[in-house]
């Protein structure tokens, strides 16, 4: 037991935050925003740099590729950084063409980065699928949620079966990405949101001085130091069945927390464009609806648990 | 990081499990649910915890200079999580061990450490702990118990209110104040109070959450000899500070929680509810609550192991145990139904035992103004 990162991890989330920090941030994620764009430049830097794609997760592991999937999150990153360096190694074992997006068989709603996608991942209960995608097929859908969506129409018959029992594999793992994205976009939330209350003045004081907004605050620091070490621990376990669902139960509910403490918190302020609150935030609603929502989550809990 | 346990940690856990099923009698859980202040309970522990020492596990985790064997602070995690799976067998006892005994290592004169420390790692002492007052709750700084110099004698007026484990208590660690003139902070001192000395009188405040579990005790003109002060005269916030850091993550409370969910679940099998979805939704918010509450839990012996000082993690911690035992505990009483009402059942004795989480060893909104100011580094007023 060991909760502190070792020297590689630190290096690697060092390096990695020194790269998002020319390459990413809220206002890149702003910007790209009004075009519904993916960000090919920061895509490229991250891969360049061998955070994108399998190659982190099989020379030193998952946990670490977790740091990096949740360094990009924090950073407002609009790249498929966890289907690539955490999913995609994990389940299918070597490194997809990006952008590469995730989704359920049947379901044709729209799925972040569907829009972009080279590659789909297809949960198709007992198998995988793993597709490469033409553009005719893609949709981008309009959204405010801070997240380029799409559509996806997958022509029948195409696409490679990675075999029976691939499903749950996918599964496990793309809950943990859910939580592992959620952490960072609540990182990201919690502390512009801590910035702002100490910085804005009402009645002659910070407003981060009232009691009524500590006692608010401190319960969802609470929540997501909780994450974190779910999210950590469910990383270097490998993702298993219990674990994640945990994670991404625990990351989904948070989630919802933080987004209304934390706009409720910035007034009229963190609704705006020019406040880096949103970019966070409406992200951390699209990720808790992903893959059944915290709802199946839990209910995934108990079936691993306690169903025999 | 790193997230699993070493071999021989593994090993104690399990060598502790096999001693617990040794050791435990076939009416433990009958005895438990009546709640660790109760006369069952308090005189158990007694015999529990001498077996404890017996085996060297009980102050495992003191300095060898005074009886312990300089275990890890996760070897103690261990044998608390092990403690508490099982309702607590030590009773009141785990407070000795993890920090009335430590606080006397530290702040203790030579004479308390030989009359009191070889009591506590033979397991054969109980004591009880008096901080809170009738007007001194939360702040518990604006505490009034007066103690006055005579002689080579205190002399104490006031009360103390909400003590547990009163029960068969030799001893209690008192916060008085030896200062009339101060506030707050200062002024404030600590004595080791025999609870047979003439002028202390206890009476039980009956509460709902057990037998003898809240006590108010009345100190008229009750002398202590100076020699029952734990360090410096007025220099008791110290003291007590260092005390409640041992003392807030002291109890791994989730590994009762996570148990007790654990039975629930089989209960709601057995009742062929398993399937339905609300309920696996609660089960599974349950669980995640629990796990929550081991890894912040967890994060605390961490720091403490790396012989950090105590930070608002401990306090963060806190917050998720209270989440944690709200959450099974009301999903106890939800699936048992009226059953659950029924005092002495599983259900009602969990129910019980967790209600006081969010009050005890200090509140959670205390907790969250920490977080507040510490971990967060938000304005005061």
């Amino acid at each position: 037991m060991d909760f502190e990162p070792n020297e590689e991890q630190r290096a690697i989330r060092l390096a990695v935050e020194t790269l998002l920090t020319q390459h990413a941030g809220p206002a890149r994620a702003i910007e790209l925003e009004r075009d519904g764009g993916y960000d090919h430049a920061l895509a490229a830097a991250l891969t360049e740099a061998d955070f994108l794609g399998a190659s982190l997760s099989q020379e030193t592991g998952f946990l670490e590729a977790a740091l990096v999937v949740e360094a990009v999150a924090k950073a407002g990153g609009v790249v498929s950084a966890a289907a690539e360096t955490l999913v995609a190694p994990a389940v299918v074992g070597r490194s997809l063409d990006g952008p590469v997006a995730i989704g359920s068989l049947g379901e044709e709603v729209p799925i972040r980065f569907g829009g972009h996608a080279h590659t789909l991942l297809v949960d198709a209960g007992e198998e995988v699928q793993v597709v490469t995608v033409e553009p005719g097929w893609r949709e981008p859908v309009r959204s405010n949620f801070m997240t380029p969506l799409g559509r996806i129409r997958v022509p029948e018959g195409a696409g490679d079966s990675l075999g029976d029992g691939s499903g749950a594999t996918l599964r496990r793992w793309w809950r943990l990405a859910i939580a592992l994205e959620c952490l960072g976009a609540l990182e990201g939330a919690l502390d512009v949101t801590v910035e702002y209350v100490k910085r804005r003045r009402q009645f002659g004081r910070a407003i981060g001085s009232f009691q009524a907004i500590q006692h608010r605050l401190a319960q969802c620091a609470v929540q997501v130091e909780a994450t974190r070490w779910l999210c950590y621990e469910a990383a270097a376990d490998g993702a298993p069945e219990e674990a994640s669902a945990i994670a991404a139960a625990y990351a989904t509910d948070t989630a919802h927390h933080v987004f209304r403490e934390t706009h409720q918190l910035t007034g009229a302020m963190g609704y705006t464009r020019e406040h880096d609150l949103h970019v966070y935030s409406m992200r951390l609603e699209a990720l808790r609806v992903e893959l059944g929502g915290t709802a199946a989550h839990r209910r995934a809990i108990t079936q691993s648990r306690w169903a025999s | 990081m790193e997230f699993s346990w070493p071999d021989d940690d593994a090993r104690f856990r399990q060598a502790l499990r096999d001693f617990l099923d040794e050791t435990l009698p076939e009416d433990w859980e009958e005895i438990s649910r009546h709640g660790p202040g109760s006369d069952a309970q308090a005189s158990f522990s007694r015999d529990f915890c001498a077996r404890l020492a017996d085996r060297g596990w009980l102050t495992q985790s003191w300095p060898a200079a005074y009886g312990g064997a300089d275990a890890t602070p996760w070897r103690h995690a261990i044998l608390s999580e092990e403690m508490w799976r099982c309702g607590e067998p030590r009773g009141s006892q785990y407070m000795n061990v993890n920090w009335i005994g430590p606080t006397i290592m530290k702040y203790g004169s030579e004479a308390q450490k030989r009359e009191h420390l070889p009591r506590i790692s033979r397991g054969d002492v109980l004591w009880c702990q008096g901080f809170s007052e009738p007007e001194a709750g939360s702040d518990l700084v604006s505490l009034r118990t007066l103690a006055l110099r005579d002689g080579d004698d205190y002399v104490v007026n006031g009360s103390k209110i909400w003590t547990s484990y009163v029960n068969g208590a030799e001893w209690c660690f008192l916060l008085v104040r030896t200062d009339p003139e101060s506030t707050r902070h200062k002024g404030i001192t600590v004595l080791l109070a025999p609870m047979d000395a003439p002028g202390v009188e206890v009476r039980e405040v009956p509460a709902v959450v057990g037998e003898r579990y809240f006590h108010e005790l009345f100190f008229r003109d009750a002398r202590f000899p100076a020699s029952t002060r734990l360090g410096p005269e007025g220099e008791g916030w110290s003291v007590v500070s260092y005390a409640l850091a041992y003392e807030r993550v002291g109890a791994m409370r989730y590994a009762r929680a996570g148990l007790t969910l654990d039975a629930l679940a089989a209960a709601a099998a057995e009742r062929g509810r398993l399937d339905d979805p609300a309920l696996q939704e609660k089960l599974g918010a349950a669980r995640a609550a629990v796990e929550a509450s081991r890894l912040l839990s967890y994060r605390v012996i961490d720091l403490r192991a790396r012989g950090s000082e105590p930070t608002a993690d401990t306090n963060i911690a806190r917050v998720a145990g209270t989440m944690c035992e709200n959450a099974v505990s009301d999903l106890a009483l939800e699936l048992f139904g009226p059953d659950g009402l029924e005092y002495g059942t599983f259900a009602e004795s969990y129910f019980r035992l967790a209600m006081t989480a969010g009050v005890a060893v200090g509140t959670t909104e205390i907790n969250l103004n920490l977080i507040a100011s510490r971990f967060l580094d938000l304005p005061r007023e």
